[in-house]
């Protein structure tokens, strides 16, 4: 390079040394702008949500109007009781015009009420979808909802439900008997995975548009907390069946409509879903109850607790609903409110002597790893010690539990069984399913549990698969050893018997591919057809027993639940049929 | 081309046929796989209980008419999720593509001019790190850096939680509420694309400086740039208005390039930046084996491919006198 | 007379250019891990699948990068990755470039339809954006490093058929080709002691940055669950395992994170540096 070009390389040089920093300094100025006025972004679009909100305030004025004449007499009679139950004032709950925003991992398997099973499912459907009977805060208590009131007859096996005639579905037609004939009937001929609570049911008459009569095919003393689940929600038949619905499941067509729409009765209607995305609820401005607090609830997918915790103390969110102990331990924010509570979920191991793979697993061998492993370390190393353990398949809290004691680890027994069982060292199949559910991660406890089979000479081969990969393999060949998860379809413990048990159509008997245990049919038929609360109690307990003693289900931590929201939301909790009921929710 | 798609296609189908595991446990749900009635109906209506054959005769066929099948999650059509979704990815994409290849010029030219100094060590430091580090790591680290600690960006997603996005003309955020007039929206979209496409721009960064470096240093030992320079022209002159000129002729060829490469590492951005676009989806059909969904974007991305290969061809004739005076 | 001794000087020692300065480092990087992959098992400090202290504890000199959430030390599995990752990658990248070799070399060698046969195949496989494809093939086949591995396999050897086939093509014109068959030498000679030789150039620059590729790709897959399987310390899984506790106790993460950015850096460096020795220019992608 020449002098003369040297020179303005040098006289450049400096140019472009002031050009770079300058523009270093605005990129970060604006940076910097743009950040501090993005805390005040929020409120500048919730201003912009003010405006539009505006326009469903309008129109929700006159609803609130005309409805006020006739919601007197049912939001008196209906809701009574549950306000009497929940906050023990009559306050009706204050109307937000912001959106609420909660933040979930969700598990959608589908959005058409038949065939939808799952935990956000319930939620969906509950605010969706209303069923005929409401359950209190203190999940015991059966409320009025879509039925004022309910008889049974002595064998519990004829229940009649009298229909609250002011209930109308969200297109502004009102709730029949012929409704709930065709939504019960959908869910039994679906044979979705809920179907199971209608499996006893026989006939379903209508003898007048508000009166709807149910003969059982057996007693069945269950019903009315079945009646209770979300999945009996009751769907518009008249909407449904013109877009091809049926309660036939070779005929029935609607299911794709259903993934975009909604055809219920309760306060929110379905506004959009994305999969993988979020899940919006608009309110349902014909509602026929009290009117729904919010103009909007958006559901995010939001995988990490870290994440839903950042978001919950930004105000991004307002109900975080998978915090996990750890995050919940530093979440010392006075905008937001962390409540433990217990709960009735839980993860359990399957063991399945039937599957491919699993011929080693006699009873001594799973009585030996019943016994190994280390049931506080689970604890620990999944929730921090935030939950409990769980003797039998039906979890702490419901009848039947009662006295049953906890499982306790004994390595020393354990090793004497496998060598009673006399087959060495084997190696099984554990294909589980890539899940966090309830602030557990699956690999992380099958890990564990990896650890402590390996002291009693067991080697499991972990193979984690999507969920929807690892059901066929389940439905299918089925798995040595596995884990899930469940949480209460309603209040009643015969759900676990169903669920669990080696009984005529459970899906572990389906899964396991064991035989049926004839004393636990019998023993579920008996207290199907005890009306005594107390005596079904007991009978619960020896099922119990006899569930542990079939050594299939091992359930491994029933975690705590966190409810995690922003200060100036009220009405958080836990329902034992429901998961979440937005309905009780409110905002300031 | 025609024949190229048709190879893909079939090469897809094969693929997603490859796998042992069972689609239909999505549609029926569990409980119903043992009965053999609603298997039936539900294969029926599926058109799972042909031959394969006719099943990929079948798909062909809806291929050339545009219809990608339903997605087995979704349960909507396969071309429908990808519309939806499309603009997300293309946003994301053509943003991270002109901050990297621009930034990458500029780092390119300083480390070229600044040879073998301090500088130049740097900038290629810089960008060698673009090319080597996991971007889905680098998401995380931005993301604790920015979001989490210091709060100076907002986190995932496309806006904010309750933000409701504008009307939709093109799909891309940042455009449509400019066309609104919604500023606020316009810098909240903005905002929260900084973090997702910084990522993707600075492997961009590394492929083209190292791009640009390599070909001005190629010019500076040809015969006219010391001419330049003898004459006397000013440093920057020779570089801008001569060398640069030809330099960046490798870079066009690689702008197709870049936009395919670019598409392939969205995949794992939007994961972590919860990033509703293609990538994503392609991700979550892969791990639930819903085939037409798997099928569906790779066809389409393979498309693209294809497409943003004719078109740099294209330019490259327009830029390059010779080709087109050959 | 007595020859008088003359002091000659040695021989100036320079070392190639390749072997200078960045590159040097990077070799002496993968040098290191190398022997660390071969070699840990016989002095790890601690069991890599075991539980050895309190969960989720940060750096300290007892445990360098913490523990995770099941208690094992996190600086003991960065190291045992090595075990998985460099393997991987070597397997991939041999396989890649026989295969390619042949595919190229036959295409190249033999043209004609043969040529325009494989080419499309070469063309569709390269049609498809190689993590996609790499994702779709090992969903199919199953989770697991060796289905991913088979995967990987499949999606990089187009590029070196097609490099390889450049070079047969631009050799095979040579005029001393022409000459060798005069003289009656055999077309695999010919392929063998000419063509072959000149074509591992651009081979080995590219297999050398490919190699970092390829541990990228490897720690993509398991990252998003179909790679390697728990409790393999695999960088990727490892990764995955700390996104989740997303930086409130950043190390679980970072560690496997810089592990993989030093490996992949320290292949460029040593990539790059051959591509200035040999001059070659970046062809076939």
């Amino acid at each position: 390079m020449n002098h003369i070009g040297q020179h303005h390389t040098l006289r450049h040089k400096r140019r472009v040394g002031r050009g770079l920093t300058a523009g270093a300094l605005a990129a970060s100025l604006f940076i910097a702008a743009c950040s501090s006025s993005s805390k005040s972004v929020t409120p500048a679009t919730s201003g912009a949500t003010t405006t539009s909100a505006a326009a469903t305030a309008t129109t929700a004025a006159p609803t609130g109007g005309s409805t006020a004449g006739t919601t007197a007499g049912t939001t008196g009679g209906t809701t009574a009781g549950t306000t009497a139950g929940t906050t023990g004032t009559t306050t009706p709950a204050k109307v937000s015009d912001k959106a609420l925003v909660i933040d979930r991992s969700m598990d959608i398997n589908s959005l058409d009420p038949s065939v939808a099973y799952c935990d956000t499912c319930q939620i969906f459907l509950t605010a969706v979808y209303e069923t005929l009977i409401g359950l209190d805060s203190d999940n015991k208590t059966l409320v009025p909802r879509l039925a004022l009131k309910w008889e049974s007859n002595t064998d519990q096996t004829e229940f009649t439900f009298h229909l609250n005639p002011k209930a109308t579905f969200a297109d502004g037609s009102p709730v029949t008997s012929a409704d709930v004939k065709f939504s019960w009937e959908r869910l039994k001929g679906l044979k979705g995975a809920a179907s199971y609570l209608v499996a006893t049911v026989k006939t379903i008459d209508t003898p007048d548009p508000e009166t709807v009569k149910v003969t059982m095919s057996q007693p069945n003393s269950a019903f009315l907390a079945q009646v209770n689940a979300s999945y009996l929600g009751i769907i518009n038949m008249k909407a449904a069946v013109a877009q091809g619905a049926t309660t036939d499941a070779t005929t029935d067509k609607a299911g794709t409509w259903f993934q975009s729409n909604s055809a219920g009765s309760g306060p929110y209607t379905l506004e959009s879903y994305q999969s993988g995305d979020s899940l919006k609820f608009k309110a349902n401005d014909k509602y026929w109850g009290s009117p729904p607090t919010f103009p909007e609830v958006i559901m995010q997918q939001t995988d990490s607790a870290v994440t839903q915790r950042q978001q919950l103390e930004s105000g991004d969110a307002d109900i975080a609903m998978q915090i996990s102990a750890d995050v919940a331990k530093d979440m010392t924010s006075s905008d937001t409110v962390v409540k433990k509570v217990p709960s009735f979920n839980y993860v359990y191991l399957a063991l399945s002597p039937g599957a491919k793979g699993g011929d080693k697993l006699t009873p001594t061998v799973r009585e030996a790893i019943r016994d190994a492993l280390d049931y506080q370390g689970l604890i620990d190393v999944t929730v921090s010690g935030a939950g409990l353990p769980q003797p039998s398949p039906i979890p702490n809290g419901f009848a039947g539990t009662e006295g049953l004691d906890p499982p306790k680890q004994d390595l020393a027994k354990a090793k004497q069984l496998m060598a009673d069982a006399g087959v060495g060292n084997i190696t099984l199949d554990a294909t589980f399913p890539t899940l966090n559910v309830y602030g557990v991660d699956f690999s992380t406890a099958m890990q564990k549990v990896q650890t402590d089979l390996k002291a009693i000479g067991i080697t499991l081969t972990l193979t984690p698969l999507e969920l929807s990969v690892w059901a066929t393999k389940i439905g299918s060949d089925g798995i040595p050893v596995t884990m899930l998860y469940f949480a209460p379809d309603h209040t009643d413990s015969s759900q676990y018997v169903q669920y669990f048990g080696l009984v005529p159509d459970s899906q572990w008997t389906t899964w396991t591919k064991q035989p049926v245990v004839k004393n636990e049919t019998d023993l579920l038929n008996q207290a199907f057809a005890a009306q005594d609360a107390t005596k079904r109690a007991d009978l619960y307990n020896q099922l119990a027993k006899a569930m542990i003693a079939d050594q299939v289900i091992i359930p491994v931590v029933n975690p705590n639940l966190f409810l995690a929201s922003r200060s100036d939301i009220k009405g958080m909790h836990y329902s034992a049929c429901c998961n979440l009921d937005l309905a009780k929710l409110s905002r300031g | 081309m025609p024949l190229l798609l048709l190879g893909i296609a079939t090469i897809v189908f094969i693929v997603s046929r490859l796998t042992p595991a069972d689609p239909l446990v999505s549609i029926v749900g569990e409980r119903n796989l043992t009965n053999p009635v609603v298997v039936a109906a539900a294969k029926h209506q599926w058109g799972l209980d042909q031959s394969v054959f006719v099943q990929y005769l079948k798909y062909m066929q809806h291929l050339l008419q545009g219809d990608l099948g339903t997605s087995f999650s979704t349960r909507q059509p396969v071309v429908h999720d990808l519309s939806q979704r499309l603009p997300a990815t293309m946003e994301l994409t053509i943003v991270a593509l002109v901050f990297g290849t621009g930034l990458g010029i500029a780092l390119g030219i300083l480390a070229a001019r600044k040879r073998n100094t301090i500088i130049d060590h740097v900038a290629r430091f810089f960008a060698l790190i673009g090319s080597s580090m996991p971007n889905f790591w680098a998401g995380l680290l931005f993301l604790y850096i920015f979001y989490n600690r210091f709060h100076w960006l907002p986190g995932p997603g496309r806006l904010a939680a309750r933000a409701k996005p504008p009307g939709h003309i093109t799909g891309f955020f940042t455009i449509d509420s400019l066309l609104h007039g919604d500023f606020t929206t316009f810098k909240d979209s903005v905002l929260h694309l900084v973090l997702p496409a910084s990522v993707l721009a600075w492997g961009v960064i590394g492929i083209v400086s190292r791009l640009v470096r390599a070909s001005l240093l190629d010019e500076f030992s040809t015969e006219y740039v010391k001419v330049a320079r003898a004459m006397g022209l000013r440093e920057r002159t020779v570089v801008n208005a001569h060398a640069l000129r030809n330099a960046l002729l490798p870079t066009i060829t690689i702008v197709g390039f870049l936009f395919a490469y670019l598409i392939t590492q969205a995949v794992l951005v939007e994961r972590i930046f919860s990033w509703p676009g293609v990538g994503s989806y392609a991700v979550t059909s892969s791990v639930k084996l819903d085939y037409p969904a798997i099928i569906g974007v790779t066809v389409l991305v393979g498309f693209a491919f294809l497409l943003t290969n004719l078109i740099t061809d294209i330019v490259y004739a327009f830029a390059d006198p010779r080709i087109r005076l050959s | 007379m007595t020859a008088v001794a003359i002091p000659m000087p040695r021989a100036a020692r320079v070392r190639p250019k390749w072997l200078r300065g960045p590159s040097l480092i990077g070799i002496c990087v993968i040098g290191l891990l190398t022997v660390v992959a071969i070699t840990v098992p016989l002095w790890s400090p601690n069991d890599p699948l075991a539980s050895v202290g309190p969960r989720l504890l940060g750096p300290s000199w007892k445990h360098l990068m913490g523990t995770d959430a099941l208690g094992r030390d996190v600086f003991t599995r960065t190291l045992w990755g090595t075990r998985t990752s460099l393997p991987v990658a070597v397997v991939v990248i041999v396989s890649a470039v026989v295969i390619g070799t042949i595919i190229g070399g036959l295409a190249g060698f033999f043209g004609g339809w043969i040529d325009a046969t494989l080419m499309r195949a070469v063309d569709v496989t390269m049609a498809f954006p190689p993590f996609l494809l790499a994702m779709a093939i090992t969903a199919s086949l199953g989770p697991g490093i060796r289905n991913a591995l088979i995967a990987m396999v499949l999606v990089w050897w187009p590029i070196y058929a097609r490099l390889l086939r450049a070079q047969v093509i631009a050799v095979k014109q040579r005029e001393y080709v022409d000459s060798a068959y005069a003289i009656g030498a055999s077309r695999w000679l010919v392929f063998r002691r000419y063509i072959l030789p000149m074509a591992y150039t651009p081979i080995l620059v590219n297999a050398t940055m490919d190699l970092g590729q390829v541990v990228l790709l490897t720690a993509s897959l398991s990252f998003i669950g179909l790679g390697a399987h728990p409790p393999s310390p695999e960088w990727g899984s490892m990764i995955s395992e700390g996104a989740d506790k997303n930086f409130y106790q950043w190390w679980i993460a970072a560690s496997p994170g810089i592990a993989i950015l030093l490996t992949v850096l320290a292949f460029n460096f040593v990539g790059d540096a051959l591509r200035d020795s040999f001059d070659v220019k970046d062809t076939g992608r």
